[in-house]
């Protein structure tokens, strides 16, 4: 019999990717608040349910499960109120980790997200895994994906006999990935703003999900960052999307954001700060501890973005 | 208004002016393309390498900073030779309120030296809040000052151009200049972990170029920055304001210094180390501007 694996965030791309490659070693048991996006698609049992629900109870008592994949995290959006987020992110983390504790889950691996160092001026170029998380200081609304992070690592050092291994992601770009700046690249509208051209780094979804699986096998605790090909300036990847730049002035923001919800893209408040400042994670511990390279090229994974658009939906004719 | 003041055909006139103006280029850099393959970079699929540097940035702007360093500035280049291959950290005096002195050795590093090289700058912790300045200076190699970036960098064999004077240094009064002000030490630590030979460099011209005559404190406060300037253009003039003074600028680059000992030295040690270096700076900066005569004009 296989054994059987539970991957949250199951509604989404990357999760599917995952479950995917997975699937003929593993049974996979996927778990998503969301209803299942194309019914009858994900590679597994889909299960809908909050991670901080009782219901998760009942699915760890069924399953007895030999790893846990905790790739769900929600963004910020208009829909979802800063509590409702917190709690679902933070407390759901730390819920399902208590239960994959109790059910004895031996490998665990939960996707972060770069975000946590925070946009800010003082940033040093490579970012090393020790670095402070900042963002929780520079935007309160990032404060539940630096105390996610911070449950998820948490959990790593106390739980030294199952290994847990963290992935701080870079931008995952693929052409069903939903977060927010694959959305917005992917719609064709892509405000910076006016005066800053940050650097930035995106991983391929293939990629991160090779990474994921790669690191399930990990043979010790560990946070890595995670990212692709190389670094580039947030104008070059707007160019190479082949999307349209708008460019607002920093006094604007709010009203830009405000417009574009309007237009069916909601983005987070905070992005715009790393639309400013740099974040660039360094990956080589990654690279090295699991001898791995990403294999698409960052200038193909976002010309594959504009391949994918469909600008009637965005753009009022 | 205006259209009342002027005839139809002044209005033609100042067009093709205008046109004209629009339409000028600038003549080419002589052997930009040859220079920028000669550069040991490893470019990513976008274009730029591990620090964000954009050789096709350095294309677009190339014509015109090549103009500002012959034509503009008229920059004379000395001791070229005491340029290092692979590692090296050259140390500069700095003054001039902007960061010109870190472009002009820059270029003088890309244009004057064979092979030619990115000098690095490690430029102030406000700069990535300048708007265009940050994208551009980012582009074209500089990063900000933070020993982090800065180790990595002279691990990967590149040149970084540091001035340890710092906010100290480039907030100077006209009245201060070419007074070098207190270093920071970091900078000796580095070398000496890296072991990277420290080149003193000494540029002229710079410091006169924005003849700041008062430091507002109170609204540099405010806005966040380390000084702000008052110069008799600046900010009376506006944008205008902003045009450096066109002043002869003349590069002496100094012998190599290569310093031994453990990059975990008390201050004391490594204070001794770091005033050898200024002394040295010192020296060359007096011959540099014993030669170079009228700030205007040169010789």
């Amino acid at each position: 019999m296989k054994p059987k694996l539970l991957i949250t965030g199951a509604s989404g791309a990357l999760a599917h990717l995952v479950a995917q490659s997975l699937s003929p070693n593993w049974k996979v048991i996927g778990v998503d608040p969301r209803p299942e996006r194309l019914r009858g698609t994900f590679p597994g049992e889909y299960i809908q349910a909050e991670y901080n629900h009782r219901r998760m109870d009942e699915v760890f008592h069924q399953h007895q499960f030999q790893g846990l994949i905790h790739l769900g995290r929600i963004r910020e959006t208009a829909q979802v109120s800063a509590t409702e987020r917190f709690q679902l992110n933070v407390v759901g983390t730390k819920r399902l980790l208590d239960l994959a504790k109790r059910a004895s889950v031996p490998k665990h691996v939960v996707l972060s997200t770069y975000h946590v160092y925070g946009a800010h001026r003082l940033n040093a170029l490579y970012l090393k895994e020790d670095a402070p998380l900042r963002a929780s200081q520079t935007f309160k609304e990032l404060a539940d994906a630096v105390e996610m992070d911070h449950a998820a690592t948490n959990f790593m050092w106390r739980e030294r006999g199952s290994t847990t291994v963290v992935l701080r992601a870079a931008n995952v770009v693929g052409k069903n990935v939903q977060n927010a700046i694959c959305t917005m690249l992917r719609a064709g509208l892509a405000p910076r703003v006016l005066g800053f051209d940050p650097l930035f780094q995106f991983i391929d979804e293939q990629d991160a999900a090779r990474a994921i699986i790669l690191a399930l096998d990990a043979k010790e605790s560990a946070v890595y960052n995670l990212a692709g090909e190389g670094v580039l300036s947030y104008s070059k990847a707007i160019e190479l999307s082949r999307a349209l730049a708008i460019p607002v002035p920093p006094l604007g923001l709010r009203w830009v954001g405000a417009g574009l919800s309007k237009l069916g893209l909601s983005l987070p408040r905070y992005l715009f700060e790393y639309f400013k400042y740099p974040v660039v994670v360094d990956d080589s511990a990654f690279q090295k501890a699991f001898v791995f390279q990403p294999k698409v090229k960052t200038r193909e994974a976002l010309a594959a973005l504009a391949l994918g658009r469909d600008r009637a939906v965005y753009l009022p004719t | 208004m205006i259209s009342r003041l002027l005839k139809e055909t002044d209005w033609e006139r100042i067009k093709v002016l205008l046109e004209k103006l629009d339409q000028y280029q600038l003549p080419p850099v002589p052997g930009l393309e040859e220079r920028i393959s000669k550069l040991s970079v490893s470019l990513n699929s976008a274009g730029f390498d591990r620090w964000g540097f954009h050789p096709d940035t350095l294309r677009k702007v190339a014509p015109l900073l090549y103009w500002v360093y012959t034509k503009y500035f008229r920059v004379e280049v000395s001791g070229l030779e005491n340029c290092p291959h692979g590692r090296a950290l050259y140390v500069g005096n700095h003054g001039g309120q902007l960061p010109m002195d870190a472009m002009i050795i820059g270029l003088a590093l890309f244009l004057e030296t064979d092979p030619p090289r990115i000098g690095r700058a490690m430029v102030e912790r406000f700069v990535p809040t300048l708007p265009f300045v940050s994208g551009l200076f980012s582009r074209l190699g500089a990063m900000v000052g933070d020993p982090e970036n800065c180790l990595d960098l002279l691990n990967h064999d590149q040149s970084v151009l540091v001035f340890p004077e710092g906010a100290r240094g480039s907030g100077k009064l006209y009245t201060e200049r070419y007074e070098l002000q207190r270093f920071g030490t970091g900078f000796v630590r580095l070398a000496l972990e890296t072991k990277a030979p420290i080149v003193p460099v000494a540029i002229i011209g710079t410091e006169e170029m924005y003849p700041s005559i008062y430091n507002l404190k109170s609204l540099a406060k405010l806005i966040g920055a380390p000084y702000f300037p008052i110069t008799p253009f600046f900010p009376f003039l506006g944008a205008l304001g902003l045009v450096p003074l066109p002043t002869k600028v003349t590069i002496r680059f100094g012998a190599p210094i290569h310093f031994e000992g453990d990059h975990h030295e008390s201050e004391d040690a490594i204070r001794e180390k770091t005033e050898v270096v200024k002394g040295v700076l010192r020296k060359e900066m007096e011959e540099g501007l014993r030669q170079r005569g009228n700030a205007i004009f040169g010789k």
